[in-house]
């Protein structure tokens, strides 16, 4: 191998740790990037295939009962292509052993082996079952410990029970993919509805169109005349749901979450590249000397730009081979991740061609650009400039042009220094030094704080994301007071149900409220949205409301409604006071909207009304099908309690209950989901931190290297071993603490950024930002620890060396 | 006219290999500028082994570095007729420099300047890679034979730190004749070494410059004045007196 290259390979194994330092930057930058780019490929692939490969319907009706004579309206219907009807209610399920209920929607199938649409694939025992026996959804088994063979033991509305033998596990990844929050599903024939007191009636289907079933305009018009012939002989459709073949409905909001954490991805592998350009420039500095040697003897510019250009191209080789291995597990990993929480399959474990060429060309061109401005300049130098630090010495050469003036950062410092001098404040001298060593080299401070800072307010930056998120749940959670929702099979008396949980030690309070479920039109009739309007009782105390616009629902309106704001995605313009057309049992009617509100929506909008009127227009005046209970505490284990003994007591007394809920259950699934969110964003805001440390250690590294002489000086003229660690230590933290008080200004536009793109992604509405202390107490403690740890290794090496080795040093 | 008249005593006949003409450095500081050499006229003729000598911060160093054309002269000429035509020294940019100084010039330093994590062998051969006289592997054999001529090739494949510094000073010589260079230039070659390995190190170029290089020594010790063929005196940053070269 020739000299030049020689020296090339061996300047990469000279100092490890600074060659892991710079490997690791960009393997963390490639790794991250890989990870994500990785995973958005095989989600954004294989999350619809799966989808479409289990054949979805494109049209969902939700109707009251029919029956078989009753297929040919539906099947006849112009545009449709297949069509299957289905029984799906809920009911509640334990495992045989054990006493625990769980709510599942129970799917009747006509005839299993000729299932064409949302079909189930088989993961367990058999996929079909026989009269009295039933298959699980795999999510069933998150909720119910049990395993094919056993028994599934189900609650009838009139308290008795029934059991059904679980054959098989199937997965089904089409029927409810809109809503990860919905019950887990189970499926039986038709003929064991009777068992479980179900009539031999249908009322859902399930149908594809014959058109283009990836055109969302076609599929829904074809719902919309679907609906009117339904309706037009007699059966009420209750919800229209369409979707496209190829396309889950969940992938535009997986596709935005991963979309953020790919924006961070390309944020480390930014923060990296400073870190390299840092290191970079330290080593060139190092090499001066090596570089004046060259072109002393014949080295030309190019020559020397090539060496280090391939020095660079190794580090970024090095990092390829660490990170691309890694980044190809942890897509997978991630994908699968996210396939599980969302019930689709993987089509296998691969290597993704984009993610790969992403991290070949991150790994190689980040370091190549990062590094450029350092080499060349390098090797730009002059030969005198380069020797000079060993010519000056030697020959007595007179200082350079341009030689060190005072630093206006150095007359701040005296002049505060006087300034305490005055006062009789005496600053230790090592803590001088500490400071006045900060910032000596400040293309390296800047560089350094910039990655340190941008860690630090991405990380501090996440917790605020995770309180707004939290606080806007908890907001949600103002729609939600009650401590128990206790639900009926048919209507009660408001005064009766009253009567009967008040017998219950400790309810406080009880509310009927009344219901309805309409569809939104647009002006040309076809279906915008699907609404359910809660319709608690005039001045409810179960709802603390708070508008966005316009006003609550009060005593004496009638068609009014306060609706949420996700009806902007249908009407942008709407404002309160406007009216929307609305179809409620098959009548088309005009209801004004008074105000909005903030809210999830993710089956379809929520809108408030009066009981008053609702309950009126439903037939069920003092009547209610559900109750709102409140008790004397409001814990979620004393609601849960408070549900069990509810039941009971209704149960007990003769009372067709389906089911009681505690209220705080259904807040705390979503919140779930939301913390699996910000896990995946609190990981990146840890990884651009562990960049902003490594970017510190490096400096500190450098800058105790760069000193070896004076550490010498300082002690031959006595200081010892901790004070030389001490010295090197405040500087790190200084540095740390800098960049953490930075980071409180960054981190708000952070803030605000990662809000919005998160809540447009979850919640499909920009929401309001909650700053809390937790995040910037946690990374000022972080921020200390890191600088700390970042400091000890070069501190304990400059103390470490002996006096005759510093001195000699070059 | 000093200089001039200095410089006319070592005319001869033959056209000089280096000559410098009136050749001015001056630095700036915040203290002001101040002028290292004022107007230096010197020829350097082949087959010389020329001492420069002076004092600490007299300028010697500095007019060494107008020759090589490490630094750049702020008045004046530095002819160099090394090659097949004369080179303007002082016209050339930091890259033909570089390459010509290379092929024209060995330098040695004081401080050996040999790169540590290259093997002696791999630091002789560097200057034959860089300038590209010499196929790889007629470098090596090349690079072996100038270790041996300097009495130091049994070390070949040792690091710098492993070796002495006289030795060290003997490889950063053989590194110097690499690309066979008609000039050597040294500065203070032996101001760190003991006086028998300093005595060696000049008996190395003695026998140079006895193989027709001709070699411009910078020293500040007066009693080496003897053994060269000429030298001049410098003192802040002029030539103060010259002689001619020794009786044989």
């Amino acid at each position: 191998m020739r000299p030049r290259w020689r020296k090339v390979l061996l300047d990469l194994f000279e100092n490890p740790t600074r060659t892991l330092l710079v490997v690791f930057s960009i393997a963390v930058g490639v790794f991250s990037i890989g990870v994500i780019a990785g995973a958005y490929v095989i989600i954004a692939n294989d999350m619809s295939a799966s989808y479409a490969a289990n054949r979805p319907a494109n049209i969902e009706l939700r109707m009251d009962d029919f029956d078989r004579d009753f297929l040919p309206v539906i099947e006849n219907a112009p545009e449709i292509g297949d069509v299957e009807p289905r029984r799906v209610f809920n009911i509640r399920a334990r495992a045989a052993n054990s006493q625990a209920w769980t709510t599942l929607d129970i799917v009747a199938i006509e005839d299993f082996d000729k299932n064409a649409l949302n079909l189930l694939t088989p993961m367990q025992g058999q996929s079909k079952p026989a009269r009295r026996e039933i298959v699980i959804e795999r999510e069933v088994l998150k909720e119910i410990d049990i395993q094919v063979g056993e028994d599934l033991v189900f609650q009838l509305p009139d308290g008795s029970e029934k059991t059904l033998r679980v054959v098989g596990i199937v997965q089904d990844p089409t029927t409810g993919a809109d809503d990860f929050l919905a019950p887990p599903f189970a499926y039986i024939t038709m003929d064991t509805l009777p068992t479980l007191r179900q009539p031999d009636l249908f009322n859902r289907i399930y149908a594809t169109v014959q058109g283009n079933g990836n055109d969302a305009e076609y599929i829904r018009r074809v719902a919309a005349d679907l609906k009117d012939r339904v309706e037009k002989n007699g059966v009420t459709v209750r919800r229209t749901r369409s979707a496209l073949t190829n396309q889950h409905p969940l992938a535009s909001t997986v596709n935005a979450i991963l979309g953020i954490l790919l924006a961070l991805g390309v944020l480390i592998v930014f923060l990296s590249s400073s870190l390299i350009a840092n290191t970079l420039a330290a080593l060139l500095n190092q090499h001066l000397r090596h570089i004046g040697v060259m072109k002393l003897v014949g080295g030309r510019d190019k020559q020397v730009f090539a060496m280090y250009l391939v020095m660079i191209l190794s580090f970024g080789l090095l990092a390829l081979a660490l990170a691309v291995p890694f980044g190809g597990i942890g897509a997978y990993a991630l994908a699968e991740f996210i396939a599980s929480q969302l019930s689709f399959n993987l089509l296998g474990y691969r290597i993704v061609p984009l993610a790969f060429v992403i991290q070949i060309v991150v790994g190689i061109f980040v370091p190549l650009v990062a590094g450029f401005g350092p080499v060349i300049s390098g090797s730009r130098v002059s030969v005198l400039s380069a020797i000079s630090g060993d010519l000056a010495s030697e020959t007595g050469s007179k200082p350079q042009p341009g030689a060190k003036r005072e630093t206006l950062f150095e007359r701040f410092e005296n002049a505060v220094n006087a300034a305490l001098l005055r006062r009789g404040i005496h600053l230790p001298r090592p803590l001088l030094i500490s400071l006045r060593n900060t910032f000596r080299r400040k293309r390296r401070l800047a560089l350094t704080l910039f990655t340190l800072t941008m860690g630090g307010a991405i990380f501090v930056g996440v917790f605020n994301v995770r309180t707004t998120l939290f606080a806007y749940m908890d907001n949600v959670g103002r729609y939600f007071v009650a401590d128990v929702t206790l639900d009926f099979s048919r209507p009660y008396r408001l005064s009766e149900i009253e009567q009967v949980a008040r017998q219950v030690p400790g309810v406080q309070y009880v509310e009927g409220w009344a219901f309805a479920s309409a569809e939104i039109l647009y002006p040309d009739g076809t279906v915008a949205e699907n609404l359910v309007v809660l319709a608690p009782p005039a001045g409810s105390r179960l709802v603390d409301a708070e508008p966005v616009s316009g006003r609550w629902v009060q005593a004496g309106d009638t068609k009014a409604i306060a609706i949420t704001e996700g009806i902007l995605r249908s009407f942008p313009n709407l404002k309160p006071g406007d009216y929307l057309d609305v179809k409620v049992r098959g009548q088309q009617d005009r209801w004004q909207v008074v105000g909005l509100f903030k809210f999830i929506d993710r089956e379809g909008l929520i809108a408030y009304g009066t009981y008053e009127y609702f309950s009126r227009e439903t037939n069920l005046a003092n009547r209610s099908v559900s109750f709102r209970v409140v008790t004397d505490r409001h814990d979620e284990a004393y609601q849960r309690e408070m549900s069990e003994k509810l039941d009971k007591h209704f149960r007990d007394a003769g009372y067709q209950i389906s089911q009681a809920r505690p209220g705080l259950s259904a807040l705390n699934n979503a919140t779930e989901s939301l913390d699996i969110l910000v896990i995946f964003l609190l990981i990146m805001a840890l990884l651009t931190a562990v960049v902003g440390a490594m970017g510190l250690t490096g400096t500190m590294g450098m800058n105790v290297l760069e000193r070896t002489r004076e550490i010498g000086i300082m002690r031959a003229i006595g200081a010892v071993d901790a004070e030389i660690m001490r010295m090197v230590i405040v500087e790190g933290m200084v540095i740390g603490l800098i960049s953490w008080v930075l980071g409180l200004f960054l981190s708000i536009p952070i803030t605000y950024g990662l809000s919005l793109i998160v809540s447009l992604a979850v919640f499909e509405t920009p929401i309001e930002v909650v700053f809390t202390p937790l995040g910037y107490l946690i990374w000022l403690g972080l921020v200390i620890l890191l600088s700390v740890l970042a400091s000890v290794l070069p501190a304990r090496n400059a103390a470490r060396l002996t006096i005759r080795e510093v001195l000699a040093y070059e | 006219m000093v200089n001039s008249l200095l410089s006319s005593v070592s005319s001869s006949s033959v056209a000089p290999l280096i000559e410098l003409r009136g050749v001015v450095k001056t630095y700036a500081s915040e203290a002001g500028e101040f002028t290292a050499l004022k107007g230096i006229d010197l020829q350097i003729y082949p087959g010389e082994f020329l001492g420069i000598i002076g004092k600490s911060g007299a300028g010697k160093s500095t007019l060494l570095n107008m020759i090589t054309g490490v630094d750049h002269l702020t008045r004046g000429e530095v002819i160099a007729r090394i090659g097949p035509s004369p080179v303007s020294v002082h016209t050339l940019g930091e890259n033909d420099l570089a390459l010509w100084r290379g092929r024209s010039m060995g330098i040695v330093y004081q401080s050996f300047q040999l790169l540590p994590m290259l093997t002696l062998l791999e630091n002789v051969m560097l200057p034959m890679d860089l300038c590209g006289l010499y196929h790889p592997r007629e470098s090596r054999r090349r690079a072996l034979e100038l270790l041996e001529m300097v009495e130091i090739a049994e070390h070949a494949n040792k690091l710098p730190a492993f070796i002495s510094g006289g030795q060290q000073q003997r490889v950063a010589i053989a590194r110097a004749l690499a690309n066979d260079p008609p000039v050597l230039v040294a500065d203070e070659p032996t101001g760190s070494l003991d006086s028998v390995t300093a005595d060696h190190i000049f008996d190395l170029f003695e026998r140079l410059v006895e193989q027709g290089k001709t070699i411009i020594m910078v020293t500040h010790e007066m009693a080496l004045m003897p053994r060269f063929s000429r030298h001049i005196l410098i003192e802040d940053g002029e030539l103060v007196s010259t002689l001619q070269p020794k009786a044989n």
